[in-house]
């Protein structure tokens, strides 16, 4: 993955680590072209230069990003979270979701929302929901139903264990097809499990030691291919029906 | 021209260390040493809000250092603003308005070229914060001995003794998929200067040999930090597996 030499310019830095500052795009080049660019990239007049390290990715035909995991979390539109309620207001509950500002979740936004059955979440409820409002600027704007206004798995997520994790180990568990990690576990273990891509995952099993298998499982699994999260998977299971 | 104590030319650069996302609880941290120079820096953020009498239109940093002994006292806050400065120049302040980023710096060990050190650290852990910036500093220290020549990375010793030095913060050298050759009526990003701090008195020649020489050196520095980013990823796969 090194790159050449100072000398020579590499034509094309797509699937390499790029760092703040290099220079991806020559507009000039590329001309009546639409491009789409995601996270990590700016135009700088004439060129697209990048903002964040990580690796840059190119969906063709036109859609350019860079790929990189943080702790904290840039929200985008139709993003699935899990938040964490802080404060109660008249019109909306305050959600942390990681990112720079705190999110709104209108009272109203959940399946047949009307002003007398307003939901009673407590400061620390653990909720999923969807980012339907998500500019740099304002507050981030959360609801609890589909597009289509049906609940669909959004709210309170009861009982169970959360953890956080990177928005990397997030977005792979949520990659299709499934996970090798989950897939390992399915098979033993009945488990449910919520993802954020805030990097929050929630976890609830009948059992307590199951639901510490998949949580250990799956924090253990971010920097494995699939194969050494299958056998890590199935070592952690071993361990459990020896006990 | 004198040997240094430490054997070393005139040009040559202390062993460089860098390792990233060494801190649990912070969103993105570095320790960077040069020598047996030591700085750990970490940055939280960020986060909601900016403090009374900062624009809330931009994004806004907040600096802390912490000396390795003794109380906070003016050296500190003095080293507080250049970085506050320095990093505020290279960081993309109109992405996220209304929101403070913190910079933590802790010094581990001094041994000369503390706040080039300190800013090296500073930007390694904005780069694993996700920060977006405009493009990365690098920052080197170079002192003026009395006959004109230049040494870089001045050791603590060599501070005391010598009568001007300067810390110089550059822009890195970017990778760039246009060509250099053929638009080469701008000058390349990294002739320009972000940050210089210089202590004593010297000839303005002697100045300018000095920016010289280290804009020089920093491409190497440069060239290091950017193969200790790459790195970082390939050996995630080998540290989890254990």
């Amino acid at each position: 993955m090194d790159v050449d030499t100072r000398n020579m310019t590499p034509t094309n830095l797509i699937d390499k680590i790029v760092v703040p500052g290099d220079v991806v795009l020559d507009l000039t080049k590329m001309e009546n072209q639409t491009i789409k660019l995601g996270s990590g990239l700016r135009q700088d007049y004439d060129c697209i230069s990048v903002m964040q390290a990580g690796k840059l990715r190119l969906s063709k035909p036109n859609k350019y990003w860079v790929e990189s995991s943080q702790k904290r979390y840039v929200p985008s539109l139709e993003d699935t979270v899990l938040g964490i309620v802080v404060e109660h207001r008249s019109d909306n509950f305050l959600v942390d979701i990681k990112a720079p500002n705190l999110a709104f979740l209108p009272v109203l936004a959940f399946e047949g929302g009307t002003r007398r059955n307003i939901p009673k979440f407590e400061t620390g409820t653990l909720i999923y929901a969807r980012v339907v409002k998500a500019n740099g600027i304002m507050n981030p704007e959360l609801s609890c139903t589909d597009a289509s206004g049906k609940a669909a798995e959004f709210g309170q997520l009861k009982n169970g264990y959360m953890f956080e994790t990177s928005t990397g180990l997030a977005r792979m568990l949520l990659s299709s097809p499934t996970c090798p990690v989950l897939e390992a576990l399915g098979k033993k273990i009945s488990f449910e499990t919520a993802v954020g891509f805030n990097g929050r995952v929630w976890v609830n099993a009948s059992s307590p030691d199951d639901v510490i298998l998949v949580s250990n499982a799956i924090m253990r699994s971010e920097f494995l291919s699939g194969t050494q999260q299958r056998i890590m998977a199935e070592k952690l299971l071993q361990r459990l029906e020896k006990v | 021209m004198e040997d240094r104590t430490d054997g070393r030319n005139a040009n040559q650069l202390r062993p460089l260390g860098c390792s990233r996302t060494i801190l649990n609880r912070a969103h993105g941290s570095a320790r960077w040493s040069q020598g047996n120079t030591i700085v750990l820096a970490a940055v939280y953020g960020p986060k909601a809000g900016t403090k009374k009498g900062e624009n809330p239109e931009k994004a806004s940093f907040e600096v802390i250092w912490k000396p390795k002994t003794g109380q906070i006292g003016k050296q500190e806050r003095e080293y507080e603003m250049i970085l506050k400065r320095t990093l505020q120049s290279i960081c993309l302040v109109n992405v996220h308005p209304n929101t403070t980023t913190s910079v933590i710096v802790q010094v581990v060990g001094d041994d000369g070229s503390l706040l080039p050190c300190a800013i090296n650290a500073s930007c390694a852990a904005l780069v694993d914060a996700g920060i977006p910036m405009k493009h990365l500093a690098v920052s080197i220290s170079c002192g003026l001995m009395e006959e004109g020549s230049i040494i870089l990375d001045l050791t603590k010793s060599e501070e005391e003794k010598l009568k001007a030095f300067a810390y110089l913060v550059f822009p890195n050298s970017p990778l760039s998929v246009i060509d250099k050759v053929h638009s080469s009526k701008e000058e390349p990003i990294e002739h320009g200067i972000i940050t210089s701090v210089s202590y004593g008195a010297m000839p303005v020649s002697g100045y300018f040999d000095c920016l010289e020489r280290g804009r020089a050196a920093s491409a190497a520095i440069s060239e290091f930090l950017r193969r200790s980013l790459q790195k970082q990823s390939s050996e995630d796969a080998s540290r989890a597996a254990q």
